[in-house]
């Protein structure tokens, strides 16, 4: 948030609601300013990953509708228009499940959105993801999960995305696997320039690579600010980094009295 | 102390009423008032259309609870249609039964088959069912082929069955018939709309929107997906069998599998899961060819046969059309007219699980 | 030998029936009822249209009736998808299985009312070609039947294997909101898989027409299409084909060693013992019974 240029992307009011009834996110607002990595930190259910799919856009056999708010990339207004639309106008999403084509072989998977002016961004993959490159032929649903994670940020890549959404990526990972990848995507936000927006829940991980992070609870932002800002501050050390100040379960209770946020 | 209100159920004993409110008993009052007085003031014509409508509404029953409350697809129903008629024109004819033995011994028979034809589809869910059914109905109807051709006077020209007589009357005329079929179709919409709001049609509809919850809940699917076929069967071979009655003649030729879809059809445009809604589905697709041959009776231009063909397309377009724009069916119509006056001033807006937008 | 060249004549008819039914399958799961009348409404399109281009079909009017009819069919499969398939998404496949089923009875009725009843014949290629050495004869429609199965089924695979388009098609099949998030419009490749669908069932139906009598009734090839793609896998092309011959085989030598009227339960009685041994088919995928 450094320079006076407007975000890349800018979340207003935004409000989601499922099946007539559930409503995961209200007022929630989030910018990504260009070439920054943003993180959404929460616990189950908090709205994070509503949020990235209402980015991305949802297709219109979901039962979901966006009821409020605005969306825009670049300006772009993206409420409404598909997710084949909105993915060609550089904002890509690498899901949580369901992340790859699990019949398609490595090399399948990376060539599914291939032209030919992509073919250096997808051999550029095979180089920030090692182990791909051993596995081209392998079909994708036997791969590990560190594997299976690391090919679906390699599929979104080749689609040269401006934004790259991530959900959960450390979900079922071992912490080391976890590490190295968050890594790669720093190192991909550096060389590319590549604006980030990823959803955890690992928010220590999400927090280091981060220059600016949201938290999320019940579907509203609670809290928001720089990433050491973060790291450091006292409530979100005890929620959410595991520096318990609680010592053993009798204080539980003054725990739970406790919870408030000050901004 | 109760109240009363337009859409408030204030006492356990109005909870239990098929028709809690006022409104609702004098409106069926005066429908059963009116379908009495028909057969003074309509010609033979209109009667036999609507005998037609009331054996079409026995079999439509029948695969509504099948397939709009029990979820099961079922291809089937003219097989056992075929069951029943053929069970008629056998023990009337051959054996010299009377109708009201005739006529309950091809609902058993039909039941019988129902149940068979249940087993092997327990296993399935599905395309894979509704294609089990089809396979069952091809056999059953090449059985009564080869037995048509052994038994009647010529290979096609199929059974020819008595008219009935119940007690002394001799049922031979439109009117006849008429009142007959009314009380027979009466008890049959009553017997669904109870059997439907039971535990038996809970069940149903548990097995329906989720069977594996279903069974976990406790509910014996694989008994109650039996009593489906077996049910819905019965009342499938009692409408073959009132139509081989009603027709004097039966042959295998006409329990086609385009039969079996147009029964489907009957639900589709009525409202699956509903029993008021077979009748009126029944009723619908049942006239439509009249109403189309009339339509173009009008026209300037002459079509000869050829409005077969489009008596037939008229039920395809009736299929898609209520499936693409009014998929619950007239049911679903008439229930938004109902709830708006009787929540009136008041408006709402209906949740509907699971549809798009 | 004429055994053979009849069932593998009749057994392409089968295969590119169930390979359409298997493309649309594997695109949407959904079922679609309309295919034998489809496959009949594309041979009277080409009966016609070779009336349009000059009475005898030989040389440039085979061709341009060809060019014509495989156009027009494609075209029609999109136009179908767009007009009515495309409304139905996000309901269940059961409602589309449905639509299916009153699109089958709204062409067969248009072909009742556009050529009558009458029974038509595709005079191409019925001379005999070869007389082999043990008896028998194969005519040049069969060798031209079998022929343009083997080679549409090579297209297909080729297509579907190692085309980009055809990698999108197989990745939007199983995951579409995933191929969507990659830049694939989904509406795009269903329309795609209901034009080729409708291209090979027009292709069957013309081959067929050829070599048989069409008549409104014809559209029961349509039941032995199916089942071939159900024995052979709903999901699998290779099925199609195992399928389709297994059909054939299974309906001619029980019409010619048994009896005719039992032939036509034959495919249902394969199906039968197909569905409770191996439900999802010969070479579908295994997990396909659970998503019904």
């Amino acid at each position: 948030m450094s320079d006076a240029a407007s975000p890349l992307l800018e979340v207003r009011q935004l409000e989601v609601v499922y099946h007539d009834v559930a409503t995961a996110v209200q007022g929630v607002s989030i910018e990504v300013a260009a070439g920054s990595i943003v993180a959404m930190i929460g616990t189950n259910g908090a709205g994070k990953t509503t949020t990235l799919r209402a980015v991305s856009g949802f297709l219109p056999a979901e039962d979901v509708a966006v009821t409020d708010g605005e969306i825009s990339f670049g300006g772009r207004p993206l409420r409404g228009l598909l997710p084949h639309q909105i993915s060609r106008l550089g904002v890509v999403l690498v899901p949580e499940r369901d992340k790859l084509f699990q019949t398609l072989t490595v090399r399948e998977n990376l060539d599914f959105s291939l032209t030919h002016q992509r073919r250096s961004i997808r051999d550029a993959v095979y180089d920030y993801f090692p182990r791909l490159a051993e596995r081209r032929k392998q079909v994708a649903g036997y791969l590990s999960g560190g594997e299976k994670q690391m090919l679906a940020i390699g599929m979104a890549l080749v689609c040269e995305p401006k934004l790259l959404l991530v959900d959960e990526l450390s979900l079922g990972l071992a912490p080391i696997v976890t590490s190295e990848i968050m890594s790669i995507l720093q190192t991909i936000n550096r060389n590319l320039g590549l604006a980030m927006l990823i959803v955890e829940q690992n928010a220590a991980a999400a927090l280091r690579i981060a220059s600016f992070g949201y938290v999320l609870e019940n579907g509203r932002v609670v809290f928001k600010g720089e990433a050491e800002k973060l790291l450091s501050h006292q409530d979100m050390k005890e929620f959410y980094l595991g520096d318990s100040k609680a010592g053993s379960y009798r204080n539980i209770r003054q725990y739970t009295r406790k919870r408030r946020w000050w901004g | 102390m109760t109240s009363r209100s337009p859409y408030l159920l204030v006492s356990y004993a109005q909870t239990n009423r098929v028709l809690p409110e006022p409104y609702q008993r004098v409106v069926v009052a005066a429908i059963g008032v009116m379908l009495l007085c028909i057969p003074a003031v309509s010609g033979d014509y209109f009667l036999h259309l609507m005998n037609l409508c009331f054996i079409a509404v026995i079999g439509a029953v029948g695969i509504n609870l099948l397939t709009g409350y029990c979820g099961q697809l079922s291809l089937g129903q003219a097989s056992f249609m075929a069951i029943g008629a053929f069970t008629s024109a056998i023990l009337a004819q051959r054996y010299g039964m009377p109708f009201f033995i005739a006529v309950p011994a091809s609902c058993c028979a039909g039941a019988a088959v129902g149940f068979l034809v249940g087993l092997p589809a327990l296993r399935f869910r599905g395309i894979y069912l509704a294609i089990t059914t089809l396979a069952m109905h091809y056999a059953i109807i090449y059985v009564l082929t080869d037995y048509q051709a052994i038994v009647g006077p010529s290979a096609s020209a199929g059974i020819t069955v008595p008219p009935p007589s119940v007690g002394g009357f001799k049922l031979a005329t439109e009117r006849g018939w008429f009142y007959a079929l009314l009380v027979i179709t009466a008890f049959v919409v009553m017997f669904g709309i109870n059997l439907a709001r039971s535990y038996i049609g809970r069940a149903w509809v548990a097995i329906r929107d989720r069977d594996i919850a279903a069974e976990t809940s406790g509910i014996n699917v694989p008994r109650y997906k039996l009593l489906a076929f077996t049910i819905s069967a019965a009342l499938a071979a009692l409408a073959g069998s009132l139509g081989a009655y009603f027709t004097t003649v039966v042959t295998v030729e006409e329990y086609t599998l385009e039969l079996a879809i147009v029964y489907l059809a009957m639900i589709i445009v009525g409202g699956m899961g509903s029993v008021v809604g077979s009748v009126l589905g029944a009723v619908f697709i049942t006239l439509l060819p009249f109403a189309v041959q009339r339509i173009f009776e009008m026209l300037p231009w002459q079509l000869g046969t050829t409005v077969f063909g489009i008596q037939e397309g008229a039920i395809g377009l009736a299929i898609i059309a209520f499936l693409l724009f009014e998929p619950d069916g007239l049911i679903e119509m008439y229930r938004r007219v109902a709830t708006y006056f009787e929540r009136w001033p008041f408006r709402y807006r209906e949740i509907r699980p699971g549809g798009a937008r | 030998m004429e055994l053979l060249v009849s069932i593998l004549a009749l057994g392409s008819t089968y295969a590119l029936l169930a390979a359409g039914i298997v493309i649309i399958y594997k695109a949407s799961r959904v079922i679609n009822f309309a295919h034998g009348e489809l496959a009949i409404v594309g041979a009277y399109v080409f009966h016609s249209a070779s009336f349009l281009t000059g009475t005898t079909l030989m040389g440039p009017s085979l061709l341009a009736a060809i060019v014509i009819a495989a156009a027009a069919s494609a075209l029609f499969g999109v136009v179908v998808y767009f007009a009515l398939m495309r409304r139905l998404l996000g309901r269940p496949t059961f409602v589309a299985a449905m639509v299916t089923i009153g699109l089958a009875i709204i062409l067969k009725a248009a072909i009742v009312v556009i050529w009558k009843s009458r029974s038509v014949g595709i005079p191409i290629g019925r001379q005999p070609l070869y007389s082999f050495a043990g008896g028998g004869r194969i005519s040049w429609i069969e060798l031209i039947s079998i022929l343009t199965c083997i080679a549409a089924f090579v297209a297909f695979t080729v297509f579907f294997q190692y085309t980009r388009l055809g990698r999108q098609f197989r990745g939007a099949a199983e995951n579409p909101l995933l191929a969507a998030q990659r830049q694939v419009n989904i509406n795009l490749i269903l329309a795609l898989a209901w034009g080729l669908a409708v291209f090979s069932a027009a292709l069957a139906g013309v081959l067929f027409g050829s070599r048989s009598m069409l008549s409104p009734q014809s559209t029961i090839i349509g039941l032995s299409g199916l089942t071939a793609a159900l024995v052979g896998g709903l999901d699998s092309l290779r099925g199609a084909a195992v399928g389709g011959l297994l059909v054939a085989a299974a309906t001619y030598l029980t019409a010619r060693l048994i009896s005719p009227t039992l032939s036509e339960t034959v495919p249902f009685l394969i199906l039968l013992v197909v569905m409770s041994w191996r439900p999802w088919g010969l070479f579908g995928t295994v997990e396909e019974l659970n998503r019904v």
